[in-house]
């Protein structure tokens, strides 16, 4: 065998191994992507009052350190409002109303490769788009995000947003 | 030592490199004795028998003849004859080494395919999401629609960087 054409077999054998190794790991992605595209994903969702007047922070709020940092740090008091929990199917919307009457519409978009969470929100009266037509995140597992600034009872509404709160592994 | 001294003065007398002076006192003393008189008659003699050799060598000589061909001989060694260099020899690479190093470049081909499957395939399978990858939240994606909005990075409790939208509007009654 001339070398020119172990050249081409060697060549030939490399390129088949190289490219069916993304193959195999694009199919066992494939896989898991489409299983964990189908699946529900739990969430949870934070609705805090917080004023800047002398008051209590609620307890359950110690641990979400976040809420003592700017631009939160100026308020004095926090109240929990609700805490509903919800379970996300992907590209179906979830609502939750909340205490102003808009409306919170959250949708699962897709699971990232790394495991990170593509969420669409959106803060509303219904049929209309006043407040929050449209948001678009990526979150970790039990890694919030806020939506803050609604004025309420004197107070500002902190809408917090997390997704499968029980993988958290730190806060 | 003495005697070595006169037999070295006799020789620079006879070599004529003695000071007038010195020369005139040796001949003075060779001529008080009968063998000194015959040292010097020796030594003339001598003498006389090399310059008539080197005249007749002299004579003899073509000194033109001569210089032309020192002359020839130094040109000819200036201008060197080419080296006669062997020529390499050259080997034929016998075909099992041949293999042996095709061998090793699929070896490391199929070891950095092995590599870069092991990678790929690693994470999907143990890593569950969310534990050991990218932490945090980021906005991808935000319309504020008539209101004045800011994003902000708030760092969580693992430092992680977590997304605040903060949105002022006016005060909404229920519907």
């Amino acid at each position: 065998m001339t070398v020119s054409r172990r050249l081409l077999l060697i060549a030939l054998s490399a390129g088949t191994l190289l490219s069916a190794a993304p193959l195999s790991a694009q199919t066992t992605s494939l896989v898991r992507s489409d299983r964990e595209q189908t699946a529900k994903v739990p969430a949870e969702v934070l609705v805090v009052l917080a004023k800047e007047d002398e008051g209590k922070i609620d307890p359950q709020l110690k641990n979400l350190t976040a809420l003592r940092r700017p631009p939160f740090n100026s308020f004095r008091s926090m109240e929990i409002l609700s805490r509903p929990k919800l379970s996300l199917t992907p590209g179906k919307d979830a609502i939750v109303t909340l205490p102003n009457g808009r409306r919170l519409k959250l949708t699962l978009l897709r699971v990232m490769p790394d495991g990170r969470y593509k969420v669409r929100a959106a803060i509303n009266r219904p049929n209309k788009s006043d407040y929050l037509p449209l948001l678009q995140v990526v979150a970790s597992a039990g890694d919030p995000f806020f939506v803050a600034g609604q004025s309420y009872q004197g107070g500002t509404l902190v809408v917090g947003v997390t997704v499968d709160p029980k993988k958290k592994t730190a806060q | 030592m003495e005697s070595a001294k006169t037999d070295e003065k006799l020789q620079m007398f006879f070599d004529g490199e003695l000071t007038p002076e010195e020369e005139a006192a040796m001949r003075r003393d060779l001529e008080r004795s009968s063998e000194g008189k015959a040292q010097i008659r020796e030594w003339e003699q001598i003498r006389e028998a090399m310059q008539s050799v080197s005249t007749e060598w002299a004579g003899a000589i073509d000194s033109d003849a001569l210089f032309a061909r020192i002359e020839a001989e130094l040109g000819a060694s200036a201008v060197e004859e080419p080296v006669q260099q062997t020529p390499p020899v050259l080997r034929v690479v016998p075909g099992g080494r041949e293999r042996r190093v095709w061998g090793a470049v699929a070896t490391g081909f199929a070891a950095a395919a092995a590599i870069f499957l092991a990678v790929m395939a690693w994470p999907a399978e143990q890593a569950p999401p969310g534990v050991g990858m990218a932490r945090g939240s980021e906005v991808l994606e935000v319309d504020f629609g008539a209101n004045a909005g800011t994003i902000f990075n708030v760092e969580g409790g693992a430092g992680e960087s977590l997304a605040v939208i903060w949105i002022d509007d006016q005060e909404v009654g229920m519907p």
